[in-house]
């Protein structure tokens, strides 16, 4: 049987693990409090770019040493960075765990080595340059800066391309310093591991990190309306993304709109699926809620040819603002829906670590799959009238990004 | 310790293979149906793609929006589609509902509406999908790499062509489903929290009378001359994708190529990885990957990078793969069959990757590879097996595309 444990280091470092003694696998992440939104306007892009860098070298690993050690622990692992938080994570067979712990949490001391950095740079360059030739990305990363203006909620995680030039090792060094305390991460392991060993090995790993202050602007954002259209060469289909004001990561509201979400949006079965995939009309649409620290947004985007991009619009807006009577039916469904992807989800070490990881770094809380689907269980029809009364769907700010 | 698989095949020719997961919440089906978008006629090219879609546009006593309900009330992840030489039905949902979710795709592949009134829709989506692929570089690139590399019609999109999906008419997609859509040869795997015996009398119940002819695949014809291609876009990358033969799946070779791949292109430590990206910054994103099926093997190479800094990436590429025979030391060989061993463990624990990993391995091979027998052969690889596979299938004249504002030159391996 699987069981959940935690503790937490002098240092701050919080440490959880959910032991899954039947997996032939187990995964192992660093979750850090720290993304986009903790960057100032000269920052843009560092987290990210930080993120590269950890693979870079310590002060006793190389970078080759990083990649091949990485290689014959058969490791499958990774990073992301997002507007919220940084994950290192990595899954491997129970015998190599320890050795995994150990390098992943040497990593996270990186050496920042300035030839180093310069050759990544390079690589991030790359990177940008590879989204900017992706339309919906590429008006996803315009529309976020633009909705969320100076609230660092909106602020793009891979930075510009300028920004990213500019940025130097000893910024880089100095945003580490400010953000990378111990007491600002998470360590969750998952699966087949043994939970004594992994505590201990966390305390010769990691006892001796030093814990600093660390913050974070969580105001909340009121949103805006406004309405802007990009334009770029060379692509054939158009593109839009409506942006409201929606429940934050911490806003109990977050259950029943998230199934009303599902409901009218998601990307098959829902409202917004009938009315225009179903029919032909747009290639892909969908609605969603995104929640942030603090903040949240619901965001509603639909891809279409570009003569009928202005009748697309229309009905996604005329679908979402009139979708005031869900049935039974409806609700029921999109509860099945949405329990059956969490139990699946669940069911392998990496989406336990990851839901863990997560649930730590937003609300402080140890994730229980089995609470959370009697939450979504308990939903109701009149839940679900007053989240909606709350947030109407209908202060849109609308992006459009149509061929040039 | 592999869990316990059943397979039997029916007497109209339908393998059903049964993997017990007793640890698992899940179950999760594949369905092949030996027929694809290589059978489509030359003018109606995407015409099985059409099809396929429409069969989950209503089936049995369900219209499209019914089918539709009664997979979302079952909780079932799933998804349709017409490959090159296969048709694919596949899900995942939580096991207790596995016979409710397989009768509906019983009603899909015997009894499909096939309704005249949905064709437009289905169309203009894949049509639109069409110009979507158009918008995404890599993509694209992949796409054209395919139809110049393979002779037709084994390079065709996955997403059909403009004209055949405008000319194919319901008539065509009747005529498809009833010589095409046929048990013999097709497999049914399911892998999961199942009890083998129940499932397994189910799925007959439900499959065990649907009738259909053999279809033969058709033969390779001459293989279009390998060389350079140029398709001048205004992205701010280029994107290099390269194909050059290798070993087909279940070859002797085969599991040589795998982690020869592994040593180019394995996790982080792959040559490619280190030479393009780690040492030069070259690129964000480049690999090789070995893509095999029964009758073809090709080794393909893709790289995006800024114009500027594109010939540079190509020249890196070209002289790494030249350069591995009588190079590989034995930590880099162990580190290419770690990463192919715990991928195969891994992959042990879900139960869609068992499942269509089955039908996959019944399709090609006529039986399922154990995975003590899969870790055995990776086990065994050596330095000369690496060398003699190098030498059997060299780079030679790669078929290589790039697209982008600017044309390269290709110096040789």
């Amino acid at each position: 049987m699987k069981k959940v444990y935690q503790h937490t280091l002098p240092n701050g470092l919080k440490l959880i693990g959910e032991c899954i003694p039947s997996a032939k696998s187990a995964s192992i992440g660093y979750f850090v409090k720290t993304g986009s939104r903790d960057e100032t306007a000269k920052e843009a892009g560092i987290s990210h770019f930080l993120e590269h860098m950890m693979f870079k070298g310590t002060a006793s690993r190389s970078a080759l040493d990083i990649a091949f050690e990485l290689g014959s622990l058969g490791a499958k692992s990774n990073a992301y960075t997002s507007e919220e938080a940084t994950v290192y994570y990595g899954a491997v067979l129970p015998e190599y765990f320890a050795e995994l712990q150990s390098l992943l949490s040497d990593m996270l001391r990186p050496a920042l080595d300035s030839k180093e950095f310069d050759l990544e740079k390079k690589v991030i360059l790359e990177e940008i340059a590879l989204y900017e030739d992706r339309p919906h990305i590429y008006l996803f990363m315009q529309a976020f800066d633009e909705y969320f203006g100076s609230h660092p909620a909106g602020n793009n995680v891979l930075g510009s391309t300028a920004s990213v030039s500019a940025i130097t090792r000893d910024e880089m060094k100095n945003y580490f310093d400010r953000r990378y305390s111990p007491s600002n991460m998470v360590l969750v392991a998952a699966g087949n591991f043994n939970w004594d060993v992994f505590v201990s090995d966390a305390e010769k790993l990691c006892g001796h990190w030093q814990r600093f202050e660390t913050s974070r602007n969580t105001d909340p954002y009121q949103g805006v309306q406004i309405k802007k259209t990009y334009t770029k060469k060379d692509i054939n289909q158009s593109h839009v993304l409506l942006v409201a004001p929606g429940p934050s990561d911490q806003d109990d509201l977050r259950y029943p709109l998230g199934i009303y979400a599902n409901i009218v949006g998601d990307s098959t079965g829902s409202r917004i699926y009938w009315e225009l995939v179903d029919s032909g009309l747009a290639e892909s649409a969908d609605a969603d809620c995104d929640g942030k620290d603090g903040t949240g947004c619901v965001l509603a985007y639909a891809c279409t040819e570009p003569e009928r991009l202005d009748q697309v619009t229309e009905i996604l807006k005329r679908v979402l603002r009139e979708s005031t009577d869900i049935t039974q039916e409806e609700l029921d469904r999109a509860k099945t829906k949405i329990l059956t992807r969490m139990v699946l989800g669940g069911e392998l070490s990496m989406g336990r670590m990851r839901a863990l990881g997560h649930e730590w770094l937003i609300r402080e809380r140890i994730h229980n799959l089995e609470e959370e689907i009697e939450k979504v269980k308990a939903i109701s029809l009149t839940d679900i009238k007053s989240a909606q009364e709350q947030y109407p769907f209908d202060n849109w700010s609308e992006f459009r990004l149509i061929p040039e | 310790m592999s869990n316990s698989i059943t397979t039997k095949t029916l007497d109209n020719g339908l393998t059903i293979i049964l993997e017990e997961m007793s640890d698992l919440k899940s179950v999760a089906y594949s369905l092949m149906i030996p027929t694809g978008y290589i059978y489509d006629g030359n003018d109606k090219i995407g015409a099985s793609i059409l099809l396929t879609e429409l069969t989950s546009r209503g089936a049995g006593n369900r219209d499209t929006k019914a089918l539709s309900n009664a997979f979302d009330d079952l909780g079932v992840r799933h998804s349709e589609g017409a490959g090159q030489y296969y048709t694919t039905y596949r899900g995942s949902l939580l096991s207790e509902n596995i016979t409710e979710a397989l009768a509906l795709v019983a009603d899909m592949v015997q009894r499909p509406k096939l309704p005249e009134a949905e064709i437009d829709n289905v169309r203009s989506l894949m049509l639109q999908d069409i110009q979507s692929m158009y918008d995404n570089p890599s993509r694209r690139v992949m796409t054209e790499l395919g139809k110049l590399y393979y002779p037709d019609p084994f390079g065709r999109s996955s997403l059909g062509e403009v004209d055949g999906i405008k000319n194919t008419k319901l008539s065509d997609l009747k005529q498809i489903f009833d010589t095409r859509y046929s048990p013999n040869g097709a497999i049914l795997s399911i892998a999961g929290n199942i009890n083998a015996k129940a499932v397994l009398a189910s799925a007959e119940n439900l499959f065990g009378s649907w009738k259909g002819e053999r279809i033969e695949i058709p033969a390779f014809g001459k293989w279009p001359e390998r060389k350079m291609h140029h398709i001048g876009t205004d992205s701010s990358q280029l994107q290099i994708a390269v194909a050059y033969p290798s070993v087909k799946f279940g070859e002797d070779q085969y599991y040589v190529a795998r982690v020869t791949a592994g040593l180019f292109s394995g996790g982080m430590f792959g040559r490619l990885f280190i030479e393009v990206r780690e040492k030069r910054g070259l690129c964000y994103s480049v690999y090789l990957s070995h893509s095999a099926s029964g009758l073809s093997g090709a080794n393909v190479v893709y790289a995006g990078t800024t114009t500027e800094r594109a010939q540079e990436t190509l020249d890196v590429i070209f002289d790494e793969l030249g350069r591995l025979k009588g190079t590989v030391s034995d930590e880099e060989l162990a580190r290419s069959k770690a990463n192919i061993k715990s991928s195969l463990v891994m992959s042990e624990e879900s139960s869609g990757s068992r499942a269509v990993s089955n039908s996959i391995d019944w399709w090609w091979l006529k039986r399922i590879r154990t995975l003590d027998e899969i870790q055995g052969a990776i086990e065994s690889v050596t330095t000369n097996d690496i060398d003699k596979y190098l030498e059997d299938f060299p780079v030679g004249m790669p078929m290589i595309v790039t697209l982008g504002s600017k044309s390269l030159e290709f110096k040789g391996a």
